[in-house]
C-alpha cells in the first residue's frame, strides 16, 4: 500500500492572558471545558483529524502563553504556521486592543511569505458572561476585521461550546487554502489521492 | 430474602423471556418489529459515547450505548425492583438470566428511545431509576452479524458471560475498553468508552475528585465509564477478578475458574478497578506464573491491545521498536509477527504512544536488572563519547534509595541540632547535606521551622530571639506594604497612568490566583463573597472566592508594590526595597508563591520567604527573558559535554533551543510532578548543597532517562516538545534525584579532569595515538611551551594546544558556574521595565 501522505496544518493560537485560548483548544478537540484550566507556560499543541472538502487534514493547533514577556522565547513554532487564530475577551476591551500587537508580532516572528493574504481568524470570547458584562460589541468588532483584510469573526462561548465547531471549520479551511498556495510557490510532489481511502463511510445502520 | 425465579436452574431461552411490564403478551415481542408497540424491556443502566472501532479509521467508529437491561423471567419479579435488596439475595444463575447486558449503536434508536437512554444514563444514582424506563428489546445474540440493528449490536443475558476483559485508559493516549467472552467461547468485538464524550462519566469523575480528594495522591483521575458497568454488573451477579490475568473478570465463576485462574477468591464488593493497582502490586502471581511469565502477558496483552486501540501506526514505527535492544526477545519476536505489521500509516500521536509505551517495557527490564544495565550503558557511553579519555566515576553505585541518609528530616531531629538558644549546633554545610539527601518530614510541621532558613530568610547563626524580632520588624512592614497599595486604589492618589496599571496588574494577578493549585483543599472551594464588584469573579448570587486565594492575591500585589520603583507608585511610599526590580506581575509567580503560603499559612512569612526566594528566581521573569535563555543555554552545554551523542540527535530535530524545558525551569517543575513532590524537590534545590544550579541536572536527569526513546522514535521539535509536555505527572522524584546527583558528579569529575589535563599537560593513550597519526613535519616548528615531564615535545606541545581547544569548547564560564553554590541573579535596567510597560503589549 502506497503511504498516503497526511496534510499537517499549523494553527497558532494567540492573545492576551485568560482570554480563553486553552479553553477554546480542549473544547474543540476534547469537547471538554473546565474553569481550573492552570495558567499555559511555554507551549504546546493538540492535533485534531478533520475532514475538509473530503480531504482529510491534521490541525495541529499550538497553544501558547498569553503574556507577551513569554513570547520572545517561544517563537521558533511560529515558522510554518498555515493560520493564525486572534483571540479576545469580549468582556475585556485591553484584550480587544492588543489584538493589532499580536497579529503584527505574529507576521514579524512568522515571517510568511506573502503577510498580506494570510490567514486570520479572530474570535470573541466568553459571550457567556451575558450582555451586562460585554464591553466589546459585535460591530465594533465587525468593523475591526473588516478593515484589516476581512478576517473572519467569530463570538464563541468556550464554557458553552457556541460557535466553536464553526469557528475551527473556518480556521481549518483556511489553513488548508493557505497550504496549498504556499506549495505552489514550491513544487508540487506531494499531491494527494483522495480515491486512496475508498472505505464505505456509511453508517453502521 | 428469597424469591422465586425460573423453575430451570438452566438458563431460560432469552428469546421467550422478555420483561414486559404490560405483562400480557409475553410470546409476541423478542423481535425488534414490535418494538414500537409499546412493549419493550426495563432499561435499568446505561451509558453513552461507548463506540465499537470496526475499522483502523477513526471514522469508522460507531457510537452507542452500553446498556443493563431486565427482562421478565417470572411473574413474580415483575414489579420488584433491583436495589439495595438485590445486594442481600445470593446472585444466582437464574438471576442472571433476566438482566442483559446490551450495547446498541446510537443510528438504531428511534427519537424517543434515544432519549430514554440518555436519560437513564444522566440519573445519577447507585441503584437503577425508581420509575420504570421501557425501550424496545433487542434481539439476543452471541452472534451479532445477523442483527436488524446493526452488524455489532448484542444484548447477551449476564448467565452467559463468562469473564470480560477490562483495560482502563492510559494517561488520555487510548480509550477504556472492554471485551466481553461469552460462555459459548466468542468474544463480542471492543466496546470503547470515549470518556470525553460522554456526559455522566464526565461529572462522575467530577463528583469523585470532590467527594474523595486526596491532595497528596493521584487524585480521581483514574476513574473512567467502564468502572461504571463494572459496577452495575456487581449489583447481579458475582464479579471476580483473576490475580493471574489483573486485566480478566470472570463473571459468576466457578470454583475450577477460580482455580484456574490463581488464587482469585477475594471477592471485588464494592470494590472498583481503582484500587487494583495497588492490590495487583501486593499479591503475589498466582501459581505457577513466574514474573517473567506474567509480565509477557500483559506485555502481549498491550500489543494486541494497542492495535485496536490506535487508529494507526506506521510499519517504520513497528520496525524500529521491533529492533529495540532493550526488549525482551519474545517480545520482539512478537512484533514482528506479520499481523502486527500489517497496519500502516502515518499517524504521529501513535508514535508517541508507542514511544512511551517502549519507555515502560524499558523500565520494567530495567528495574530487573537495573545496575547490569546503567553500568553497561555508562561504560559504553564513556567510551564512544569524544570525551571518553576521561575516567568517569559513576556515582549511582554509591547511592542508594535506602540509604539512612534519604531519610527526611523529622520535626524532633532538626529540633536537635539547635541549642537552647536557638542558634545551630552544627555546621551549616550538615544540616544541608541532611535536607539535601532526605528532605522535610511532610507532616510534622518541620517545614515551617527550615523554611526560612533555607530561602535566606533566617540567618543560619542566628538565635531564635534575634529571629523573633526580626520577623516583628518584617510583619510592620509588610503590613504597611499592603497598606500602600490598598490605598492608592481606594484614595485614587495615583496619576491616571499608574492607577491604569495597578488595575491591569490587579487583574492579571486575580485571575491566575483562581486558577493556581485550586486541586488542593486549601485553594478549592469559594465560601465568601467577593469583595469587589468590578471583578470578573463577583457573582451577586453565588461567593466567587475564598480567604485564601485573597490572601495570595494580595501578597502579589505586595509583593508588586515591593519590587516597583518609587516613580511607578507614588511620592510618599516607604521603600524597603533597595533594589526594585520592576518585574510586574508574571506569570508564574503565583505558582512559586503558593506553595509558600500553604505551608505557612502566614501571609507576612510567605510573603517574605516569597521575597527571598524571588532573588534567585527573578532572573526568570525579566522581560527581555534573558534568564531563561541563559538557563537553557547551560542545559545545551552541559547535554553536549554528558551526552553529545543525543546533542547530535536533538540537533537533527531542531530541538538544542532546549525550549521543551521552559515549563520546567520557569517554575521549578511545578507542573511536571505532584504537590507533594514539589515541596520536597525545592527544599533540597533551596540548599544550594551541590550547586546553585541543580535544577538544571534534574532537568537532565529527566532528559538522560527518555534518551533512548527521544533517540529512536521522535523526529521533530513538535515530537520532542509533546513528549516531553506529557511527562507531566510520570515523572518519579526519587529516582530523578539521585540520577540528578550522579549526573552531577559526573559533571565535576570531567570538569575537574580537563582541568587537570590543562595543568599537567601528560596526554592519555587515545590522544597521543590519534596525535601520533596526524603527525607531520611542521609540528616541530610549533613553539609552544615545554612542558616539563612530558614524553616527548612534540607530542607535548600538539597536546597543550589540543587540550586548549579542548578547553575553550567545554569549560564555558557558564559551565564553571554550575559548579557555584551562590545564587545567580541578574538585574535588568528597572528604566527599561518602565518604558516598555507603556507602550506595545500589555506587559
Amino acid at each position: 500500500m502506497a503511504s498516503r501522505k497526511k496534510v499537517l496544518l499549523k494553527v497558532i493560537i494567540l492573545g492576551d492572558s485568560g482570554v480563553g485560548k486553552t479553553s477554546l483548544m480542549n473544547q474543540y478537540v476534547n469537547k471538554k471545558f473546565s474553569t481550573s484550566y492552570k495558567a499555559t507556560i511555554g507551549a504546546d499543541f493538540l492535533t485534531k483529524e478533520v475532514t475538509v472538502d473530503d480531504r482529510i487534514v491534521t490541525l495541529q493547533l499550538w497553544d501558547t502563553a498569553g503574556q507577551e514577556r513569554f513570547q520572545s522565547l517561544g517563537v521558533a513554532f511560529y515558522r510554518g504556521a498555515d493560520c493564525c487564530v486572534l483571540v479576545y475577551d469580549v468582556n475585556s476591551p485591553k484584550s480587544f486592543e492588543t489584538l493589532d500587537s499580536w497579529r503584527d508580532e505574529f507576521l514579524i516572528q512568522a515571517s510568511p511569505r506573502d503577510p498580506d493574504n494570510f490567514p486570520f481568524v479572530v474570535l470573541g470570547n466568553k459571550v457567556d458572561m451575558g450582555e451586562e458584562r460585554r464591553m466589546i460589541s459585535q460591530k465594533r468588532a465587525h468593523a475591526y476585521c473588516q478593515q484589516r483584510g476581512q478576517m473572519p469573526y467569530f463570538e464563541t462561548s468556550a464554557k458553552d461550546n457556541v460557535n466553536v465547531e464553526q469557528a475551527f471549520e473556518v480556521i481549518a479551511r483556511n489553513a488548508l487554502l493557505q497550504e496549498e498556495s504556499e506549495e505552489y510557490g514550491g513544487d508540487f510532489s506531494d499531491v494527494i489521492d483522495i480515491n486512496l481511502n475508498p472505505e464505505r463511510d456509511g453508517c453502521a445502520c | 430474602m428469597s424469591r422465586r425465579v425460573g423453575s430451570s436452574n438452566d438458563p431460560p431461552s432469552p428469546s421467550a423471556s422478555y420483561y414486559d411490564v404490560s405483562d400480557d403478551e409475553e410470546g409476541g415481542y423478542n423481535t425488534i418489529a414490535h418494538a414500537n408497540t409499546g412493549r419493550g424491556v426495563k432499561l435499568l443502566y446505561s451509558k453513552s459515547k461507548v463506540y465499537v472501532h470496526p475499522s483502523p479509521s477513526a471514522k469508522d467508529n460507531i457510537p452507542g450505548f452500553i446498556a443493563l437491561v431486565q427482562q421478565k423471567s417470572a411473574p413474580l419479579a415483575a414489579d420488584e425492583r433491583p436495589g439495595t435488596a438485590s445486594s442481600s439475595h445470593s446472585k444466582s444463575q437464574n438471576d442472571a438470566s433476566k438482566y442483559l447486558l446490551a450495547w446498541v449503536p446510537e443510528s438504531s434508536l428511534a427519537q424517543d428511545d434515544f432519549s430514554t437512554y440518555v436519560k437513564v444514563d444522566m440519573k445519577d444514582t447507585e441503584s437503577p431509576p425508581k420509575q420504570t424506563y421501557l425501550v424496545p428489546p433487542l434481539p439476543v445474540s452471541s452472534s451479532y452479524d445477523d442483527s436488524n440493528v446493526g452488524p455489532y449490536a448484542f444484548s447477551l443475558p449476564l448467565s452467559h458471560i463468562y469473564s470480560i476483559l477490562v483495560r482502563p485508559p492510559n494517561l488520555g493516549w487510548w480509550f477504556g475498553s472492554i471485551i466481553i467472552n461469552t460462555k459459548s467461547g466468542s468474544s463480542l468485538p471492543a466496546l470503547f468508552f470515549h470518556d470525553s464524550e460522554c456526559e455522566s462519566t464526565i461529572l462522575q469523575k467530577k463528583r469523585k475528585t470532590k467527594e474523595s480528594f486526596d491532595p497528596f495522591g493521584e487524585g480521581g483521575d483514574l476513574f473512567w465509564g467502564g468502572d461504571e458497568v463494572l459496577k452495575w454488573l456487581k449489583r447481579y451477579v458475582t464479579v471476580e477478578r483473576s490475580t493471574a490475568e489483573p486485566s480478566v473478570y470472570l463473571i459468576n465463576p466457578s470454583e475450577e475458574d477460580l482455580l484456574g485462574f490463581g488464587q482469585g477468591r477475594k471477592s471485588l464488593e464494592g470494590q472498583g478497578p481503582n484500587s487494583d493497582k495497588q492490590q495487583s502490586k501486593k499479591q503475589p502471581p498466582g501459581p505457577g506464573m513466574d514474573p517473567l511469565t506474567k509480565a509477557l502477558k500483559e506485555t502481549r496483552w498491550k500489543i494486541l491491545e494497542n492495535l485496536s486501540k490506535i487508529t494507526t501506526f506506521t510499519r517504520r514505527t513497528a520496525q524500529d521498536l521491533a529492533n529495540n535492544n532493550n526488549l525482551p526477545p519474545q517480545v520482539r519476536r512478537l512484533l514482528q509477527n506479520p499481523e502486527v505489521q500489517t497496519i500502516q500509516d502515518e499517524f504521529d500521536s501513535a508514535r508517541l504512544y508507542l514511544a512511551r509505551w517502549a519507555m515502560g517495557i524499558a523500565e520494567q527490564s530495567e528495574r530487573e536488572r537495573r545496575q547490569r544495565i546503567y553500568t553497561a550503558r555508562d561504560v559504553l557511553e564513556t567510551e564512544s563519547s569524544s570525551v571518553g579519555e576521561f575516567e568517569i566515576l559513576d556515582g549511582t553505585e554509591s547511592m542508594s534509595l535506602n540509604d539512612s541518609k534519604r531519610r527526611p528530616v523529622t520535626m524532633k531531629e532538626w529540633k536537635g541540632y539547635f541549642d537552647s538558644k536557638g542558634r545551630l549546633q552544627i555546621t551549616e554545610n550538615e544540616i544541608k547535606e541532611r535536607v539535601f539527601h532526605g528532605g522535610l518530614d511532610m507532616e510534622d510541621g518541620v517545614r515551617k521551622e527550615a523554611w526560612p532558613f533555607l530561602l535566606g530568610l533566617y540567618e543560619w547563626n542566628s538565635s531564635a530571639e534575634e529571629r523573633k524580632a526580626m520577623m516583628n520588624s518584617l510583619r510592620d512592614q509588610y503590613i504597611r506594604l499592603k497598606g500602600q497599595w490598598w490605598e492608592r486604589m481606594i484614595e485614587g492618589q495615583a496619576t491616571q497612568e499608574q492607577e491604569e496599571w495597578w488595575r491591569e496588574q490587579k487583574n492579571r494577578i486575580e485571575k491566575d490566583v483562581h486558577r493556581t493549585d485550586r486541586h488542593i483543599p486549601l485553594f478549592a472551594g469559594e465560601d465568601i463573597p467577593h469583595p469587589d464588584p468590578s471583578s470578573p469573579f463577583y457573582n451577586e448570587h453565588s461567593p466567587g472566592t475564598n480567604v485564601h486565594m485573597e490572601q495570595l492575591k494580595d501578597m502579589l500585589l505586595t509583593y508588586l508594590e515591593y519590587d516597583t520603583p518609587p516613580d511607578g507608585r507614588t511620592s510618599t511610599s516607604i521603600t524597603i526595597n533597595p533594589n526594585p526590580q520592576n518585574l510586574g506581575y508574571v506569570q508564574g509567580m503565583s505558582d512559586l508563591l503558593s506553595p509558600l503560603y500553604a505551608v505557612f499559612q502566614d501571609d507576612a512569612l510567605a510573603f517574605w520567604c516569597f521575597v527571598h526566594f524571588m532573588k534567585r528566581m527573578s532572573r526568570n521573569f525579566v522581560r527581555s527573558q534573558a534568564g531563561m535563555r541563559a538557563q537553557l543555554n547551560s542545559l545545551d552545554q552541559i547535554v553536549q559535554l554528558l551526552d553529545p551523542k543525543l546533542y547530535l540527535h536533538l540537533q537533527k530535530l531542531d530541538s538544542t533551543n532546549f525550549f521543551f524545558f521552559f515549563r520546567m525551569l520557569l517554575v521549578w517543575y511545578k507542573r511536571e510532578f505532584d504537590w507533594s513532590d514539589v515541596l520536597r524537590l525545592w527544599e533540597s534545590l533551596w540548599t544550594d548543597y551541590l550547586s546553585s544550579q541543580f535544577h538544571l541536572f534534574i532537568a537532565v536527569a529527566i532528559l538522560e532517562k527518555h534518551r533512548d526513546v527521544i533517540m529512536e522514535h521522535l523526529r521533530g521539535f513538535d515530537e520532542v516538545l509533546k513528549y516531553i509536555n506529557e511527562l507531566s505527572g510520570t515523572i518519579e522524584l526519587q529516582s530523578t534525584l539521585i540520577r540528578a546527583e550522579s549526573l552531577f558528579h559526573k559533571f565535576e569529575k570531567m570538569v575537574e579532569a580537563i582541568d587537570r589535563k590543562d595543568h599537567f599537560p601528560a596526554a592519555p593513550i587515545e590522544i597521543r595515538q590519534r596525535q601520533g597519526k596526524g603527525k607531520d613535519p611542521e609540528d616541530n616548528s610549533q613553539t609552544a611551551k615545554q612542558p616539563q615531564g612530558s614524553s616527548s615535545s612534540n607530542d607535548a606541545s600538539h597536546q597543550r594546544t589540543n587540550s586548549e581547544a579542548d578547553k575553550e569548547k567545554v569549560i564555558s564560564p557558564e559551565l564553571r558556574l554550575l559548579l557555584s553554590k551562590e545564587i545567580v541573579t541578574l538585574e535588568e535596567n528597572a528604566d527599561a521595565g518602565a518604558r516598555t510597560r507603556a507602550s506595545g503589549l500589555k506587559d
